[in-house]
């Protein structure tokens, strides 16, 4: 094989690490397209197979595969498309163009998210946020800057705590927030006019996959009768239709499921880490808006925008 | 007697100093004049009479002012629809009927460019040089050419233009031709929405409907023609709109029902279909709809009625209900408690708000001119009717 000087995944993760405003599909269209550029398959079977290997190898290789599936998968349409060029080299070139604009025009798909969303916040509404999300940081700041007084309560978010980081940087923006216990949702909902939640993936029902905690808000809400708002960039779109909790392809068997524990005495507090799930599903029912850069949307607008693009 | 353009004059001057009173001739500000002091003093309050004017001042302001392109035009239009706004902030169907008319103002001016640059339709047979069909390299990711297309549609659109210095005059009349064509189809609006009774209404039911809706009244005597049923119409005290419309409603397949507002729950165990006409259907699909209404669809979903909303495409409105009581108006409480009663008109508090907001989820279906949808459709319709305009209706609240 022609590519084996290049490691796909060792580019993906200098990626992700080397900037902290990347996220997973647009780090794997920016990997893919690199990969490309190294190869010098001959012929399109070659070249075809090449990217799918790489693909597979990147969901294998990282723990987040969900929306780094949905970078491959826009990648791989792409290069369908593609594909009628009359030569490899033609098709390569116009893939690395097509990746490059994406990969660049990524950052502005997160701002229209904000443009859109941002008249939903108004004056003296107290705000829910789950979890650390860069697309409602970015919302939020955009709200700041239109002079807008609002509270956002935050959930500490288990077990990785990045809700404390979203407590930090809206601090830093002035804005009067509040870290709530993940079991305190049902405490503080009465007090809230809205929730906001990112998303790790959206999948074809207009359901969303995010990151453990979103349903059980999302039920509390409903239940509440509060809104729902879920943020997301159209990248992170996926081509899945999950019916439950565990179909999710990050679902394990052994999460949860009583296997028995080596050792007479067991140390709950790390059984509690290793054994517990990192993302869940909420279904559309219990999602009031979508806000993404397509527009704000219902949830069923979601598989629309997914057959508009996989199927032409 | 001086012309009544003065304030309009120095309004012009002092907000914008890209736009001049020279923009605009006696042809356009009489009637915008006039229009604005009617909206103002509340002497048009029939919702299509609104939109119809809205439709043919804008048509004014296309043919009888100077633009050189399209960006120019849009700011004209921007300007008079916030005049307009201004004169009657409440009043969602002015905002819808300006961003539909700037929506068709930039669809004209694209299709029109297609046309004059042969390089950019698809339909080009592909020769050696153009590497995929169709365009240019495509752009990667969901929806990116339309999102990324209407950010700076009137941008393109000008330096384009400008540089092939297109017969204006050409694009003038053929956007006139659409605003006319828009115009006769809000004109046709309650008879196509009629058109759909027959899917809806079906022999023995009965249907509930509240309040004095002109759109509702066709769309039930249209189906009378073919089809009897019952219909029992809610009275909506104080201003008795119901009986109004039930006046209306009498014909021989017909038979009408007038009950008290208060009799809504007991009553709709029996009734098998809720009609409703509305004010303005907002952008999540609820609705703001004479109040009573959401009473009704409440009780109707706790019997598990369905409810048709009957409105037109007009009525869609780009913004969201950001806040409930934002669109309602308190109107004269005269009819709730009169002004001769002054010993109890001085003690207590009398509100008499004239709309409802009714939730999307209360809604079953919507009906318009062109079938009917779901509320979660409604986002769709948005996009086909406004897209390009709806940061008009978004910002106008703001300032």
């Amino acid at each position: 094989m022609t590519n084996n000087t290049f490691d796909i995944v060792q580019h993906y993760n200098s990626l992700i690490e080397g900037d902290t405003n990347i996220s997973a599909p647009v780090a794997a269209v920016g990997s893919l397209v690199k990969l490309i550029e190294k190869q010098r398959a001959t012929t399109m079977l070659e070249f075809t197979m090449i990217v799918r290997t790489a693909c597979e190898k990147l969901k294998e290789a990282t723990n987040n595969s969900i929306s780094l599936s949905a970078g491959c998968d826009v990648f791989m349409q792409q290069l369908a498309r593609t594909s009628h060029a009359q030569s490899v080299d033609e098709c390569r070139e116009m893939l690395i163009k097509a990746g490059s604009e994406f990969v660049q025009g990524a950052g502005k798909c997160r701002d229209n998210v904000a443009e859109f969303g941002s008249p939903f916040v108004r004056d003296d509404q107290t705000i829910l946020i789950h979890s650390y999300s860069r697309v409602i940081m970015g919302l939020l700041r955009r709200a700041v800057k239109q002079n807008k007084r609002f509270r956002v309560y935050i959930t500490e978010s288990r077990p990785d705590q990045s809700g404390l980081r979203a407590a930090a940087e809206l601090q830093e923006l002035g804005i009067p927030c509040e870290v709530v216990l993940d079991a305190a949702i049902g405490y503080i909902m009465e007090k809230v006019d809205m929730v906001l939640v990112g998303a790790e993936g959206v999948v074809e029902s207009g359901g969303l996959i995010n990151k453990i905690g979103t349903y059980q808000i999302a039920i509390i809400a409903k239940t509440a009768k509060k809104p729902f708002y879920a943020l997301a960039e159209s990248f992170k779109f996926v081509r899945l239709y999950p019916l439950s909790q565990y179909d999710l392809p990050t679902y394990r068997s052994d999460l949860l499921s009583f296997k028995e524990k080596p050792g007479t005495t067991i140390d709950w507090q790390t059984e509690l880490l290793r054994n517990n799930p990192m993302l869940d599903y909420t279904p559309p029912e219990y999602i009031t808006l979508l806000f993404t850069d397509l527009g704000v949307m219902t949830p069923s607008g979601v598989s629309d925008e997914l057959i508009k693009f996989y199927l032409d | 007697m001086e012309t009544a353009t003065s304030p309009l004059q120095s309004a012009l001057q002092s907000t914008s100093p890209t736009l001049s009173f020279s923009s605009f001739s006696r042809d356009v500000t009489v009637p915008l004049e006039n229009f604005i002091v009617q909206l103002r003093r509340g002497q048009i309050t029939e919702a299509k009479d609104i939109a119809k004017r809205t439709a043919v001042l804008m048509r004014q302001v296309v043919a009888n002012s100077r633009w050189d392109d399209v960006l120019a035009l849009v700011n004209l239009l921007k300007f008079v629809g916030k005049k307009l706004v201004a004169a009657q902030p409440r009043e969602l169907l002015i905002v819808n009927i300006v961003c539909r008319i700037i929506h068709i103002v930039n669809e004209e001016t694209s299709s029109v460019e297609l046309i004059e640059d042969p390089s950019k339709k698809s339909a080009t047979p592909k020769s050696a040089t153009s590497p995929v069909k169709g365009t240019e390299t495509p752009m990667m990711g969901l929806g990116q050419s339309g999102a990324f297309m209407a950010q700076n549609l009137g941008e393109q659109l000008t330096s384009t233009l400008k540089k092939r210095t297109m017969d204006m005059f050409r694009l003038k009349s053929s956007i006139i031709q659409e605003i006319t064509e828009y115009i006769e189809e809000l004109e046709g609006t309650e008879d196509d929405i009629a058109d759909k009774a027959l899917e809806h209404i079906h022999s023995n039911e009965i249907i509930l409907t509240c309040g004095r809706s002109r759109t509702v009244e066709k769309f039930l005597r249209t189906a009378a023609r073919k089809r009897k049923f019952h219909v029992i119409v809610t009275e909506c005290a104080p201003m008795y709109d119901g009986h109004e419309q039930a006046k209306a409603l009498a014909c021989p397949n017909i038979e009408v029902v007038v009950i008290p507002d208060s009799a809504v729950f007991a009553i709709m165990s029996r009734v098998n279909k809720v009609i409703l006409g509305t004010r303005v259907v907002m952008a999540n699909g609820g609705l703001i709809a004479t109040s009573g209404t959401h009473m009704i669809a409440a009780a109707a979903r706790h019997h598990s009625t369905q409810v048709v909303v009957c409105a037109g495409q007009y009525k869609h409105s780009p913004s969201f209900p950001f806040d409930d009581d934002r669109f309602n108006t308190l109107v004269s409480p005269d009819a709730v408690l009169p002004y001769r009663e002054g010993d109890l008109v001085g003690a207590v508090d009398v509100a008499y708000p004239r709309y409802d907001y009714v939730p999307p989820e209360l809604v079953d279906v919507l009906v318009d001119n062109t079938g009917g949808h779901l509320p979660s459709y409604l986002y769709r319709l948005l996009q086909e009717n406004y897209d390009s305009a709806k940061d008009f209706a978004w910002t106008i609240h703001d300032q």
